[in-house]
């Protein structure tokens, strides 16, 4: 009875946070809580071009362990995360040193960051239509032009090389977004501190290793937290450029389950994929919370 | 974040809340038409407009009949043409039938009927076949509009896919004149086969008259399968109402593709190219063969395909290729081809089946088939329209005619589309060399069973 009444109490004191919170509570629960109900409740059917909600067990996920493609898939997966998030990452990084260390001039590195970041604002299509061209297997095209140069014969790279493809479109696209947050952070380092250390005559490599990298450590945890999990299940870039093929060899596991959903027609089965890639996108979350350390992160701010 | 799920999830919500939404909608709906004015809605996708506009023609028809009735009716004809792929086409119309938005018309390419009929999203036609307009359909047609005994869709057009060959190589090659154009007459009598075929290729290319000896489409589509009634074998059981992996027919199969990609006769990963680049190697004589379509007579006159000539007409294209079936597999054997014709089904939930059926029987008329054949580079559905005089003295369509004797289909069965994509990615892998063909088999065996399941049945 008291707890009750508390509880009232404490909905009246809230009510006005409460209120205005509704209207992104009320979206994050259509958007995202929803979605992932809806696809846990449909893996467990064989939903197909008829749309009937007909619900056969754990048949979908059986049937996951017989796909003769599932290895394949998830060895993709695995390389295509990996080395994409690599360059996210330390390409980020390098470009944010470059841009906002290196050069000090402000409007310069201010340029360069734009530069980089106009694959971000122009359209996927438009980005991949580069990529394209500068793949295209015909002489014309953009790398087997520079191969004439030197009198080596055009390539097939989208059928030869894939995953090479996918990685490198994917990590020159995925680099800005480290890029902008490393380089806010540097500019938030201290000047004193550079100033000091070059006082006592550190290198340039060890200003970067002792000072830099340090300061940086909350943003980079974040970068490669939030890029590993949207790289898990992005899938634009890929389905643009090589469509997963050939045959299977740049299908990741996001991709299949559009392909299997939207192209066979399968909603259940490519449900079913979206569902154990959800269980790996929070498997993936719940260790990086742990190793990272990322509580502390959250937590309240220790800057000065 | 979750973009794929995110997509897929927003699909379902849309479908779920159509689904309860629909069923007030379609009662609201059912009113009397505004002064006597009743629409019919029909989609159709693709660059063949005439789909449409002969309806909008048939439906002027109609009017007047209602007329001399004295019906206070009206008909009017909205029609919605789609760019954009296929399935996207399929997809459209899955949601909007859910939403109680479908058209009354659907036009379709007919082995879509299998899901459309498994989903109630059409309704049968069987009537169709008793009318006096339809009572002239070539028989074996029908096989391609029914499914599970009955018949889904009213027949639109027809096609061939012939296989072109050079004749400019083959005068180089020394060949005269009579010889060039007896080809598609000895290919029907059986006397040259599959393997000649391959052997003139080989021929061609080792004396340097042309870059390649043969070329098929680049992309996965109906073709390949006619090679599968070719060598014997069968895609659908209709007693067991299953898809069929016919081992020993689907093995030939790859075994000749491979073949083909081993001896060097393909475009190295022709399988990756852009249909561009496909015409493009076509039209400029680079190919003594090319697996294509009729409709690539409409395809080469609209983009400039020739380095020379940009595009070019029917005229030169009959002058510089000639058109024959797929040789038989051995001597004294049938040759063949696959049609893929197009069918307009009817909306299950329409509020006007007997004018919407009343509309299909008029949009048969052997002159709007004709202005869409004449057109789009289609063959007729039905005599009358075969005899039509304009049809007749057609440069190419004259020609080609007798291919429909010839003609196979492929299944209705809905799991058709799984059961291709499989085979496509087995025919890459045997044309890129990354398996032989027994292995492409096994592999292609292993993933039919998980995708198709209750669904197959495997012939040795």
């Amino acid at each position: 009875m008291k707890k009750s009444k508390f509880l009232i109490n404490g909905m009246r004191k809230h009510s006005l946070p409460w209120l205005m919170l509704a209207p992104f509570l009320i979206l994050i629960v259509i958007f995202f809580f929803l979605p992932i109900i809806l696809i846990a409740v449909n893996a467990f059917t064989d939903m197909d071009s008829a749309l009937q909600w007909t619900f056969n067990g754990i048949d979908n996920f059986k049937k996951m362990l017989l796909d003769p493609n599932m290895p394949e898939i998830l060895k993709n997966t695995f390389i295509y995360v990996f080395f994409t998030l690599a360059i996210n990452v330390l390409f980020g990084l390098v470009l944010g040193l470059l841009t906002s260390y290196f050069i000090q001039k402000e409007s310069v590195g201010l340029l360069f960051r734009t530069i980089w970041m106009l694959p971000r604002i122009s359209p996927p299509v438009v980005y991949v239509l580069l990529w394209l061209w500068f793949f295209d297997p015909s002489p014309y095209g953009i790398l087997n032009s520079l191969r004439a140069l030197v009198d080596l014969p055009p390539g097939e790279w989208l059928s030869s090389n894939p995953k090479t493809a996918i990685v490198l479109a994917n990590g020159m696209i995925g680099a800005s977004f480290g890029m902008i947050i490393f380089s806010s952070a540097i500019k938030s380092i201290p000047e004193n501190l550079f100033q000091a250390a070059k006082v006592d005559g550190a290198s340039q490599w060890s200003i970067i290793q002792d000072i830099i990298i340090p300061a940086i450590r909350w943003p980079l945890m974040f970068v490669t937290m939030w890029q590993l999990l949207s790289l898990l299940t992005s899938y634009e870039y890929i389905l643009l450029l090589t469509g997963g093929g050939p045959m299977v060899e740049s299908e990741v596991l996001s991709l299949y389950s559009y392909h299997k959903a939207f192209e066979s027609f399968e909603y259940g089965y490519g449900s079913a994929v979206s569902l154990v890639l959800v269980v790996i996108a929070l498997g993936f979350s719940a260790i990086i919370w742990k190793v990272f350390g990322m509580k502390k992160m959250m937590g309240t701010s220790r800057v000065e | 974040m979750k973009k794929s799920v995110l997509s897929l999830v927003s699909f379902l919500t849309v479908a779920a809340a159509a689904l309860t939404g629909c069923q007030k909608q379609s009662e609201a709906d059912a009113q009397p038409a505004d002064n006597g004015v009743v629409t019919i809605s029909a989609w159709s996708e693709g660059a063949e407009v005439t789909r449409l506009t002969n309806l909008e023609k048939a439906s002027e028809k109609l009017n007047e009949e209602l007329k001399s009735q004295g019906k206070d009716i009206q008909v009017k004809v909205e029609p919605k043409s789609f760019d954009g792929g296929w399935d996207q086409y399929a997809k459209q119309f899955m949601l909007s039938a859910k939403a109680g938005k479908a058209p009354d018309i659907y036009i379709t390419p007919h082995e879509t009927i299998g899901w459309l009929a498994d989903g109630n999203y059409i309704m049968p036609l069987d009537e169709l076949r008793d009318s006096k307009e339809y009572a002239d359909v070539f028989p074996k047609l029908w096989d391609a509009a029914s499914y599970n005994g009955h018949i889904w869709g009213a027949l639109q057009d027809n096609e061939a896919r012939p296989v072109f060959y050079n004749k400019n190589i083959l005068k180089d090659l020394g060949w005269n004149e009579t010889e060039i154009e007896e080809l598609p007459e000895k290919v029907r009598r059986g006397e040259f086969t599959l393997d000649d075929m391959t052997k003139l290729a080989e021929e061609v290319v080792k004396q340097g008259k042309a870059k390649y000896g043969v070329i098929h489409r680049p992309v996965n589509g109906a073709d390949f399968h006619y090679f599968n009634y070719l060598f014997g074998g069968q895609l659908y059981s209709e007693e067991d109402n299953k898809i069929v992996l016919d081992k020993s027919a689907v093995g030939k199969q790859l075994a000749y593709h491979y073949e083909l990609a081993q001896k060097k006769l393909l475009p190295d990963k022709l399988i990756s190219m852009e249909w561009k680049n496909v015409h493009r190697m076509v039209v400029n004589g680079e190919t003594l063969f090319y697996y294509g379509g009729i409709w690539n007579v409409f395809n080469w006159g609209n983009d400039n395909f020739h380095d020379q000539l940009g595009k070019v007409d029917a005229k030169w294209v009959n002058e510089n290729f000639g058109m024959m079936l797929v040789p038989a597999a051995e001597k004294g054997g049938e040759p063949i081809t696959l049609s893929h014709p197009f069918l307009y089904t009817v909306n299950a939930k329409t509020k006007h089946p007997d004018l919407t059926k009343r509309l299909l029987e008029l949009v048969a008329d052997p002159k709007l088939q004709t202005e869409h054949n004449l057109q789009t580079f289609h063959l007729p559905v039905t005599e009358r329209a075969a005899e039509d005089p304009e049809f007749k003295t057609d440069l190419t369509l004259g020609n080609i005619a007798y291919m429909s004797e010839y003609t196979t289909f492929l299944p209705n069965h809905e799991g058709f589309t799984k059961y291709s994509n499989v085979f496509w990615n087995s025919l890459q892998a045997v044309e890129l060399g990354k398996q032989t063909p027994d292995q492409a088999l096994e592999s292609m065996e292993a993933q039919l069973k998980v995708d198709l399941g209750e669904d197959l049945k495997i012939v040795e």
